[in-house]
């Protein structure tokens, strides 16, 4: 399994956990602060259903280059960083947005919706190409071995 | 990877952005009530991105790394499978068209009967090749 795989994979694990310690601190009113419901549904479907989702795919989908590294692998490198700083981003800004009125937890709330809709794009790009039938396989390894 | 895995997957990704775009809308219209409108898409953010990003993938991937049958090297009846991605997707936009309101309340019982038919499809396609060939 690349590095790739297993970083998101283990990142997905995490939020999962933490989703699910979220969820349980909802059933006691002591714990409250503002935004928990949405974020609950975030850290899970996101953090954990869907980063799961994209570390299995960049892993089995075919045509994915064997060589490790940023460069090699950029655009799911970008597209974790993006959506985990974007997801954490908002864990922290949208429950501060209802305490604070500064302006400063605003702009970490749209910058984390940003992020996260440029990380799917960057996923968008990293896998559209590798969705191949066997044949279109074929030709690409052949047009690879002949360059 | 046969056809309908990749149109399933490709709608998906497709399914995906959009669900992103609206939720991140949404997200900005907690700090910019000018977007306060973008909640009316709550219920289409929500149908977007499970039925057409979650699902519509996991199945499209099951559909191609499922054993294959040993006899005849396929995945079961191609037809069906075609019909599956169909009647899923028209499903799903019954139902965004139904939020949308083009359509009478009562249409997201089409759309939800239709995601039942798709899925049972894929029950059928899938049930015999959930199997081990080793011994």
């Amino acid at each position: 399994m690349p590095r790739i795989a297993r970083t998101f994979i283990k990142t997905g694990l995490f939020y999962f956990l933490c989703a699910l310690l979220l969820g349980l601190s909802i059933e006691f009113p002591v714990i409250h602060f503002p935004a928990m419901q949405p974020l609950f549904w975030h850290l899970l479907m996101l953090g954990w259903i869907s980063q799961i989702i994209f570390g299995v795919s960049m892993w089995m989908f075919p045509g994915r280059t064997r060589e490790e590294g940023f460069i090699a692998q950029k655009w799911a490198w970008i597209t974790y960083f993006l959506l985990n700083s974007g997801l954490i981003l908002r864990v922290i800004a949208e429950p501060m947005t209802s305490y604070s009125s500064q302006q400063v937890w605003k702009i970490l709330l749209i910058t984390s919706a940003v992020l996260q809709v440029i990380a799917v794009a960057s996923y968008i790009i990293e896998l559209w190409p590798r969705i191949q039938s066997k044949k279109q396989r074929r030709k690409n390894r052949r047009n690879k071995t002949k360059k | 990877m046969p056809a309908p895995s990749r149109w399933m997957i490709r709608c998906s990704l497709i399914y995906l952005l959009t669900g992103f775009l609206i939720g991140a809308l949404m997200l900005i219209s907690k700090v910019q009530p000018t977007f306060a409108w973008v909640w009316a898409l709550l219920p289409i953010h929500i149908e977007i991105l499970i039925f057409g990003w979650i699902i519509q993938f996991t199945m499209g991937t099951a559909y191609w790394i499922f054993p294959r049958f040993l006899e005849d090297k396929s995945r079961g009846n191609i037809t069906l499978a075609n019909n599956m991605v169909m009647i899923l997707n028209s499903g799903i936009i019954i139902n965004i068209l139904t939020y949308l309101h083009f359509f009478s309340y009562r249409f997201t019982i089409l759309g939800r009967s239709l995601e039942v038919l798709a899925v049972i499809l894929f029950v059928i396609l899938h049930w015999k090749r959930a199997v081990s060939y080793r011994g």
